[in-house]
C-alpha cells in the first residue's frame, strides 16, 4: 500500500500514528483483510485531504481523520464481521474465541454460542480428569434420586458411579453433538 | 418534549434508513467510498462518522447487494468503487415499495 507523505513532520507523525491504530484494530484478521481495510481507510483519507479547503497540512489531515472517526470505534463492526467470516471458514478455536469476544454485544445468540463452546471445553477437561482421577469422575447417583455429572473431589458415602469405562466415549459423543449444534448455531447467526 | 427519547428514536431511524439511502444513491452510478459519503451528506441531514459507512458497505457486499472493485489512480492511491448487483437492484425495488407503503400508512394515521 502506498502511504501518504506530508511535508510537515507533525502531519506525517499524526498520519503514522493513526494508521498504527488502524493496524492494531485489525491485527487479529487475515493479512488480506488487514490490507483491504488499510487500503480503504488510506484511500478515504487521501480523497478527503484532496477535497479539503485550503488550510495548513496538519489542519487538513486532522479534519479528515476526525470526520472518519476513531478507528477503534468505526472499524469495530467491520473487524467483527470479518472475524466471524474467518471463524466460520476455519473453525480454528483461536478465531472462534476472538469472533466471540468481538461480537459479544451482538446478542443472546452469541452468548449462547459462548456457553456451548465452554461446555465443549469442560467436557474435554472431564476426559482428562477421568484418566487422572477415575474414581472421582463420572456420572454419580446417590440413593436412586440425586445425580451428579463431572468431577467430585470428596466422594460422600452411598454414591455409585454408573458409566465406568463408558464415561469417556459418552463425553466424547456429547462433545461431538455440542460441536455440531454450535456449528449450526454459528451459521444461523452469521446468516442473520 | 422528551429530547432524549426523540434523539434515540432518530438514531434508530438513521440506522435503519442508511442502507436504503446507500442503495438509492448507488442505483444511479458507481461511487467510491469518500464520494458516496459526500453524496449522502449532500442529500440528507444525517450526521454520521464517515468511517461507519464501511462496515455497512461490507455487510451489503456480504449479502450480495453491492459489489466492489479497486481501480488504480494516477496518484498511486487506488479507489474502491461500489456498485449495485442485480440482486441489489431487485432488493431496492422491494425496499421502495415497503417505504412507500409505510409512508402512506403514516400519513393516513397523522391526518
Amino acid at each position: 500500500m502506498k502511504k501518504l507523505s506530508f511535508t510537515t513532520p507533525t502531519a506525517q507523525k499524526i498520519y503514522n500514528d493513526y494508521f498504527n491504530r488502524v493496524s492494531r484494530c485489525t491485527r487479529t484478521l487475515p493479512e488480506d483483510d488487514q490490507r483491504e481495510i488499510m487500503m480503504e481507510v488510506n484511500s478515504h483519507i487521501y480523497e478527503a485531504t484532496l477535497a479539503a479547503t485550503p488550510q495548513t497540512e496538519v489542519d487538513i489531515l486532522v479534519d479528515a481523520l476526525e470526520s472518519f472517526g476513531a478507528p477503534e470505534v468505526v472499524l469495530q463492526a467491520l473487524v467483527a464481521d470479518k472475524k466471524v467470516k474467518q471463524a466460520t471458514r476455519t473453525f480454528n478455536p483461536r478465531h472462534v474465541i476472538q469472533a466471540l469476544y468481538l461480537n459479544i454485544s451482538n446478542g443472546v445468540g452469541f452468548v449462547l454460542f459462548g456457553v456451548i463452546y465452554l461446555l465443549i471445553v469442560a467436557f474435554g477437561t472431564l476426559i482428562v480428569f477421568k484418566l487422572i482421577y477415575p474414581q472421582h469422575t463420572g456420572l454419580f447417583i446417590r440413593e436412586g434420586h440425586s445425580f451428579a455429572f463431572g468431577f467430585i473431589s470428596e466422594l460422600p458415602g452411598g454414591l455409585t458411579e454408573l458409566l465406568g469405562n463408558w464415561f469417556i466415549p459418552v463425553v466424547a459423543v456429547l462433545m461431538v453433538v455440542f460441536y455440531f449444534l454450535n456449528t449450526l448455531l454459528f451459521r444461523l447467526l452469521k446468516r442473520k | 418534549m422528551n429530547t432524549e427519547f426523540v434523539q434515540n428514536w432518530f438514531s434508530q431511524v438513521k440506522k435503519g434508513t442508511l442502507s436504503y439511502i446507500i442503495l438509492i444513491i448507488l442505483n444511479e452510478k458507481e461511487y467510491y467510498g469518500y464520494e458516496l459519503v459526500q453524496e449522502i451528506k449532500i442529500h440528507t441531514t444525517l450526521e454520521v462518522a464517515e468511517g461507519t459507512l464501511y462496515p455497512l458497505l461490507n455487510r451489503l457486499k456480504t449479502d450480495g447487494i453491492v459489489e466492489s472493485k479497486w481501480i488504480e489512480q494516477e496518484s498511486g492511491i487506488p479507489r474502491k468503487y461500489y456498485t449495485l448487483t442485480a440482486d441489489g437492484r431487485e432488493t431496492l425495488r422491494e425496499m421502495k415499495k415497503i417505504w412507500l407503503n409505510l409512508g402512506s400508512a403514516i400519513n393516513k394515521i397523522q391526518k
